[in-house]
């Protein structure tokens, strides 16, 4: 089974009827990932997609009690409050798509679910998928391949790039998830790369990184004790000081969350840094074939 | 997004949080300096800190004193800021400094208080010294603080009798105005306590969540409203900015046209590192409007020092085929000259390849110039080749004399 989703896992849609939730729901379906139910308070009794609304994420529970990972795609207004609900009604996994989450709101959704043992990924991910079972948020499917690389970066398009470029050189991936490139982040880095470790299906796993935060500085530790190989992207060692690069959490101030800072505490730990795109698989290749001489001697 | 001192004050004051009685001033404000009582002080308005050491606060004994103090800080630069106007405030004599402050701790991802008795100097430079200077304490995320542990930092910061329920009451406020309107931070430094036995905040920092401001319409009506802090805007990111786009002029010759800001960041990176300048660094945000992506492209070609645009679309929530539809608006409406080396691959990919097809079978002259790879290509070499394009493009824009060196060396 792969991590975070399966093509057994049930999900829902948290407001489903907006114009992005439904046509990517659209998407989720033709890609073969579940979808119990849509939720969109005063919409229930709808359809979308042929995929019925619900008025709360509760009811849609008690019809479908096997659902366990819903997506997030109301307004940042009302994101803590659907994360809570999803919460207290039980689901197990939240992906949260909706970007510029108010920072209290996030961190207050973030605490109640470390309370209930919640995984939450995001907010501004563009998702997660396992290649060939499931897709959950907006990532286009045509990018990724079955395979056994598993990725995880910040943004959407560097996710896409990752498998790309992974799947240029041969390979694909396990699962791909996208951490967000909101300020306040539900799973981090070693959230992530601790269920790689355990996952079967995985072999290597590709971390991108970009600055601003501390996120991968945090994550460089746990890397030392991990069996798989870690290759590394980090991007801005071009970037411009003390400008904001698009992203909340894009922004060099002082010496935080520099490139420079972030390649130093991965490499430090065992990562192995890759400077472009193209050459990923290529450390991908080398990593693996180092493993096995390893586990053969002679 | 970080507010100005008398910004800062304007809130404290809601919360009651005692300030100083003060006027602001600006160039067209003098007529305020009547409300004035002397001695006074006299404080630029900047965003950055080290305003005692750029001699933007001064003491001033009359108005004859005062006019002359505000004019030569009126104007002055402090950092990339100039400084537009000036915050007037009556002279308090202090006895006893302290600093408090209350922020968000990313890393431990929870509310914190922190104070300090070593107040009115850089804390920053304290704590580097004397970490145990600074004391802590953690909340969690929307949790309100209780009176009695506002009498504990009360009493840890040494406040007595008297002192003790009065700081304790403005701790307890300052912590409420930070939940309240959603701060990133509100610091308070110095508290003073004067030697008339008053407490004021003689200064005030309140950095706010830009992503919160839609809960504060107060703030507007506040003359409080978002604004860029990261230094003076070149022409055209103020252009940028009033279209919404973020964008940072980076002074090279390659135009960069991408989707999100991580992959506009990995793309200035990848670009630099072929020996390539960007130009810039740009973000359409997620699912962009036509009118939004022709306007990014404007900005490119407008821009004179641009010599080729590297365009990429990883389409996700954001369509190739809306990408597509807008480039093609914009090129036929607009007849660039500059070359165009582009990538589009992801949702929607195919239908974008078709408008972009039909456009260049009905427009061929008009397109002869724009060339845009699909998803087997990687994008490094369309990075590459953009780079060769632009370095052409200077060529025979300023031939090399070499010929004719090459001619009388010959």
């Amino acid at each position: 089974m792969s991590i975070v989703i399966d093509n057994e896992t049930k999900t829902i849609v948290q407001g489903i009827t907006g114009k992005n939730a439904s046509l990517h729901t659209k998407f989720m379906l033709e890609y073969g990932t579940k979808i119990a139910g849509g939720v969109t308070p005063g919409k229930g009794g709808q359809e979308v997609e042929g995929v019925r609304v619900y008025d709360t994420v509760h009811q849609c529970l008690e019809k479908h009690p096997d659902a366990a990972v819903s997506s997030i795609w109301v307004p940042p207004r009302f994101a803590k409050d659907a994360i809570l609900e999803a919460i207290d009604a039980g689901i197990k996994t939240v992906i949260v798509i909706t970007e510029c989450i108010p920072i209290h709101d996030m961190l207050y959704a973030r605490q109640k679910a470390k309370e209930k043992g919640v995984v939450v990924i995001g907010g501004n991910t563009p998702g997660v998928i396992s290649p060939g079972k499931a897709l959950v948020g907006m990532l286009p499917k045509i990018t990724f391949k079955p395979g056994r690389i598993g990725t995880i970066a910040r943004s959407g398009a560097v996710t896409y790039y990752l498998a790309n470029s992974l799947n240029l050189a041969g390979f694909g991936e396990s699962t791909s998830v996208g951490l967000g490139g909101d300020p306040i982040l539900g799973a981090n880095y070693e959230d992530i790369l601790r269920l790689f470790e355990n996952d079967p299906e995985t072999d290597a796993v590709v971390m991108a990184g970009e600055i601003g935060g501390v996120y991968e500085e945090l994550a460089a530790p746990f890397i030392e004790h991990m069996l798989k190989p870690v290759i590394a992207y980090i991007t801005g060692k071009a970037a411009p000081q003390g400008k904001r690069l698009g992203h909340a959490g894009a922004i060099i101030e002082g010496n935080m969350g520099t490139a420079h800072g972030k390649i130093e505490a991965l490499q430090k730990h065992g990562a192995i840094l890759a400077q472009t795109l193209s050459e990923i698989p290529i450390l991908v290749k080398r990593a693996l074939e180092d493993r096995k001489r390893q586990e053969k001697p002679g | 997004m970080r507010l100005y001192e008398f910004e800062a004050k304007k809130l404290f004051r809601k919360y009651m949080i005692p300030v100083p009685e003060s006027v602001v001033i600006s160039r067209d404000s003098f007529n305020e300096l009547d409300k004035v009582v002397y001695p006074v002080v006299i404080k630029g308005q900047a965003f950055l800190g080290g305003r005692g050491k750029a001699g933007l606060v001064q003491f001033a004994e009359c108005r004859e004193e005062a006019e002359a103090m505000i004019c030569s800080i009126l104007g002055k630069k402090h950092g990339p800021f100039v400084i537009e106007k000036v915050l007037l405030e009556k002279k308090i004599n202090i006895e006893r400094e302290v600093y408090i402050a209350a922020l968000i701790d990313r890393l431990e991802h929870k509310l914190l208080f922190m104070a300090s008795k070593k107040g009115g100097v850089d804390i920053e430079a304290i704590t580097k010294d004397d970490p145990g200077a600074l004391l802590k304490y953690y909340f969690n995320p929307g949790e309100i603080m209780h009176g009695f542990k506002a009498r504990t930092i009360s009493g840890d910061l040494g406040f007595s009798s008297d002192g003790l329920g009065i700081v304790a009451g403005i701790i307890l406020k300052v912590y409420k105005l930070f939940l309240g309107f959603d701060c990133k931070l509100v610091e308070i430094n110095p508290l003073v306590l004067s030697k008339d036995g008053n407490i004021y905040a003689l200064d005030a920092k309140i950095d706010l969540d830009e992503d919160a401001m839609f809960k504060h319409r107060e703030l507007k009506e506040m003359g409080i409203v978002a604004r860029h802090e990261l230094g003076e805007l070149t022409q055209r990111e103020q252009i940028a900015k009033a279209k919404g786009i973020p964008y940072v002029d980076l002074d090279g010759d390659i135009g960069v046209f991408p989707g999100g800001a991580g992959f506009g960041i990995a793309a200035i990176d990848l670009i630099t590192l072929y020996q390539g300048k960007p130009a810039n660094f740009m973000d359409s945000g997620g699912a962009p409007t036509q009118e939004k992506l022709r306007a990014m492209l404007g900005l490119l070609v407008d821009n004179p020092k641009v010599k080729a645009i590297f365009g990429a679309r990883f389409g996700g929530i954001s369509r190739c085929d809306d990408w597509a539809r807008a480039i093609v608006q914009y090129v036929k409406e607009n007849k660039p000259e500059k070359p165009m080396i582009m990538r589009m691959a992801g949702n929607m990919e195919e239908q974008g390849r078709k408008i972009l097809e039909q456009a260049k079978r009905n427009f061929p002259e008009l397109f002869k110039k724009i060339k845009i790879y699909a998803v087997d290509t990687p994008i490094e070499q369309v990075i590459k080749e953009t780079i060769r394009v632009a370095k052409t493009q200077i060529d025979t824009e300023n031939p090399p004399e070499a010929d004719t060196d090459c001619a009388d060396k010959e």
